[in-house]
């Protein structure tokens, strides 16, 4: 059997097992079927089957060349490394939707596995049915609009164009797409389990409960993509950057956004039993969001509204997220009197008052955020001018709000409950506000100048305190398992947004960016750092020549930036050479090596304090993340900071 | 004043002299070099998708950081480059949406959901604030006497 009927019989399995999930959870629901959820979970592990299938086969055919399928004959080539080879899965669309619906069903069969005791559990029932129904349209969507095994029928001596480029000159490629799909994908969970909250009519903390940790390690996988990526286009894109708020990173970003508003409002909820409206509609934003964010990038919108209508996949996304934000908006006003919330915040200056602000201003970033993003789109429509909303827009509108954050991370975690006295704050804060002042007089002291630079430092500096004060005090209490638990993990997130708050800030203010053009011997002076142009070779791969040049840098070492010809892709693009160091890096790139001449080179160089600390930044906050997942000491149910759930949820 | 509120003036003292200082201490003045890179991520790549002309490769992208510099080195203001660049490749090129007309309403309703959100939050908190706390009702009462009588 070929790649393409196996893979095709794949998909139509999982259409199949999904579609009868839904009719048997239904079915179920209804009383009708009381075994259901025995059922329900063997078709998961069908799904499950179904898609591994279908991933598996692709990557045969891609690692054997099999251009009879349309998607290697499109996306793949003989020439392409064995690594990128294999991911050039998620180079294009019908590969990451394949990937997509791999990972969904990955979920799918976790929650069956997981909640496997209370299989009769209606809340549970309505989780499993909304889960279903969202893999199966993802399955749908691989039998019509993004079909990944449709067939080709290649002329004798085929060979394909193998992926962008872009997508095939770096390792983290391989990692960045997957994980960040874990977190998008994870945020289907708690969503459904939202859902069963609201069908069933337990509004109550259950759901939440129940997802808490998925949530969390979701939230997690999405942060560690969304710095992958940042990371990834510094090393491949070549003009010394790392976030160009360009489309496609924002909509990985809102999600982030709205997930991180979340991860904190719930602890409102768990504790007060209050903001039950707003952490549903979060957790459905966040869930809504990533399908727009796929929609945005996905459809061709972006090149002109109308240009979606003919990407076949536009209207599909576009209608599920519609149906997605009707169907959810309609339950809650349903279920509006229930919930209502009892309680009151007593005072602003509280742990819940800090929350409720946190909350309002993440909403109001994404609210920028997708405002500036979509924009564009929306006057183009209305009246058929072309406009654009990019950098500036972004920065002034969100740099007031970061700031405010960063503040109300350093104040936050140090409010008690209910109220505080302007004598516990004093305390508190003390030594805090003062490692705050001192990083913004050693900043001064090490050259740095600008308010608002200066201030990103101060605040980082106050609200690394303040985690460093809990972190102290939970440490001196229970030794190492000070580090465990949510609140204690937490705090070790917010050290690495820390650190990527003050790198951004500095690698913003300080860039130094020059062009040069250089014969062979000649040198150039960028911010302090010397960078002599040695002369140029050519190197030879199987997928394409590359044209370096040798420049040595600060008259210590030789790095090496090129310009590749992939002869297949019919493309040139620029490999980037970065000497990194725990103060500051340099960027280079080759613009071009000018015809006519043999010994000339345009290089550009990029130098900027800080950049590894973004990346150590984002693995710390992946770090803290497991962290707060691991079970760290349970509070009794009956201790008196936690009011007890009601009964019928405690067997969520 | 005691110990703790001098330490705390100390720190306000400290912090916004260094503020004032970084803010009026601009370092060493800005080069033409840093001015155009500055301008250039302000503007987008004619041909590209969602690159300045600060982050493109593309020739285009590279005549458009040479006019720049040209531009100021010759002195001129950044409106004028603005002007300039607007009226060769259209208004798509500017990054920065026009504060007239339908586009004016990107930076004006952030603003008015911010100021709306932050009414809504005030609100919330009077009514809090206001909702007396729980005062036991007669019955309650009678309940808790009952009970006390009790021996």
């Amino acid at each position: 059997m070929s790649n393409s009927s196996l893979g095709a019989a794949s998909v139509a399995l999982g259409v199949a097992a999904a579609a009868c999930a839904v009719v048997i959870v239904a079915l179920g629901l209804s009383g009708r079927r009381p075994g259901w959820f025995r059922e329900a979970r063997l078709l998961a592990w069908v799904m499950m089957f179904a898609a591994t299938a279908g991933v598996v086969v692709m990557e045969r055919a891609l690692i054997t060349r099999d251009f009879t399928v349309a998607f290697v004959a499109e996306h793949g080539s003989s020439q392409t490394p064995a690594l990128f080879n294999v991911a050039t899965l998620w180079s294009a669309l019908e590969g990451s939707i394949l990937l997509w619906t791999l990972v969904l069903c990955g979920y799918v069969v976790a929650v069956v596995v997981k909640f496997g005791k209370q299989g009769d559990d209606p809340m549970l029932a309505w989780a499993m049915l909304t889960l279903f129904v969202v893999a199966g349209f993802f399955f749908a969507l691989m039998v019509g609009p993004s079909a990944p095994f449709d067939r080709f029928d290649p002329p004798p001596g085929y060979d394909g164009p193998g992926p962008n480029p872009l997508l095939q000159n770096h390792i983290l490629m391989a990692f960045h797409p997957p994980i960040l799909y874990l977190g998008y994908v994870g945020f289907t969970v708690p969503f459904a389990f939202a859902i069963g909250g609201l069908c069933t009519g337990r509004v109550g903390e259950g759901w939440l409960l129940a997802t808490r940790r998925w949530t969390v390690m979701a939230w997690g996988y999405l942060t560690l993509g969304i710095v992958l990526g940042a990371w990834w286009s510094y090393e491949t894109l070549g003009w010394g950057g790392y976030w160009a708020w360009d489309p496609v990173e924002n909509a990985s970003f809102l999600p982030w956004l709205t997930g991180t508003a979340f991860i904190h409002s719930v602890m409102v909820q768990e504790r007060r039993g209050m903001l039950r409206v707003w952490n549903l509609s979060l957790v459905i934003s966040t869930f809504s969001l990533t399908i727009l964010g796929t929609f945005i990038t996905r459809s061709g919108v972006l090149q002109s509204v109308h240009a979606f209508v003919e990407s076949g996949i536009g209207p599909w996304l576009l209608t599920f997220f519609a149906v997605i934000v009707v169907v959810s908006l309609g339950l809650i006003a349903w279920r509006g009197d229930e919930l209502r919330a009892p309680g009151k915040i007593d005072s602003p200056v509280s742990r819940e008052g800090a929350f409720l602000a946190n909350n309002v201003l993440f909403a109001a970033f994404a609210f920028v955020v997708l405002l500036g993003t979509i924009f564009p789109l929306i006057v183009e429509a209305i009246d058929g001018r072309t406009i654009s909303v990019g950098n500036p827009y972004f920065e002034r509108m969100t740099m007031p709000i970061g700031f405010v954050l960063l503040f109300l991370m350093a104040v936050a975690p140090v409010l008690p409950w209910r109220k505080a006295s302007g004598e516990v704050l004093s305390d508190r804060l003390h030594w805090p506000a003062w490692i705050g002042a001192g990083s913004m007089v050693a900043a001064a002291l090490l050259g740095a100048r600008g308010w608002s630079p200066m201030l990103a430092f101060g605040l980082g500096g106050f609200a690394g305190g303040a985690a460093l004060r809990q972190v102290a005090l939970a440490t001196r209490r229970q030794g190492w398992r000070g580090l465990v638990g949510r609140t204690n993990g937490g705090m070790i997130v917010h050290f690495g947004v820390v650190l990527i708050a003050i790198a951004f800030a500095a690698s913003n203010a300080y860039v130094r960016q020059g062009e040069f053009t250089m014969e062979v011997g000649d040198s150039a002076e960028l911010s302090g750092h010397t960078l002599t142009y040695e002369g140029s070779h050519v190197t030879e791969y199987s997928n394409r020549t590359e044209k370096s040049a040798r420049i040595l840098v600060d008259d210590v070492q030789i790095y090496e930036p090129a310009i590749a010809q992939y002869p297949f892709a019919g493309r040139t693009i620029g490999v980037p050479s970065v000497r990194s160091t725990w103060t500051d890096d340099i960027a280079l790139s080759v613009l071009t090596f000018p015809e006519g001449s043999d010994d000339t080179v345009v290089l550009r160089a990029t130098v900027q304090p800080l950049i590894v600390w973004l990346w150590i930044g984002g693995l710390v906050m992946a770090a803290g993340t497991v962290l707060a997942v691991a079970p760290g000491k349970r509070r009794r149910p009956t201790a008196p900071t936690s009011a007890p759930p009601a009964a019928h949820e405690v067997a969520v | 004043m005691s110990r703790r509120g001098l330490s705390w003036f100390a720190f306000v003292v400290v912090s916004l002299s260094v503020l004032v200082f970084a803010a009026v201490d601009q370092g060493s003045p800005a080069t033409n070099a840093d001015k155009a890179y500055a301008l250039a991520k302000d503007f987008a790549c004619p041909v590209c998708q969602g690159q300045s002309v600060a982050e493109s490769d593309v020739p285009v992208a590279r005549t458009i950081r040479r006019e720049i510099r040209v531009w100021v080195d010759e002195g001129r203001s950044d409106g004028f480059i603005r002007d300039q660049l607007v009226s060769n490749f259209g208004e798509d090129i500017d990054y920065t949406p026009s504060s007239s007309g339908v586009a004016s309403l990107v930076w004006i309703l952030p603003v008015v959901a911010g100021a709306a959100a932050l009414v809504g939050l005030v609100v919330v908190f009077r009514r809090w604030s206001d909702e007396p706390d729980l005062a036991a009702s007669a019955d309650d009462e009678a309940v808790v006497a009952a009970a006390r009588k009790r021996p």
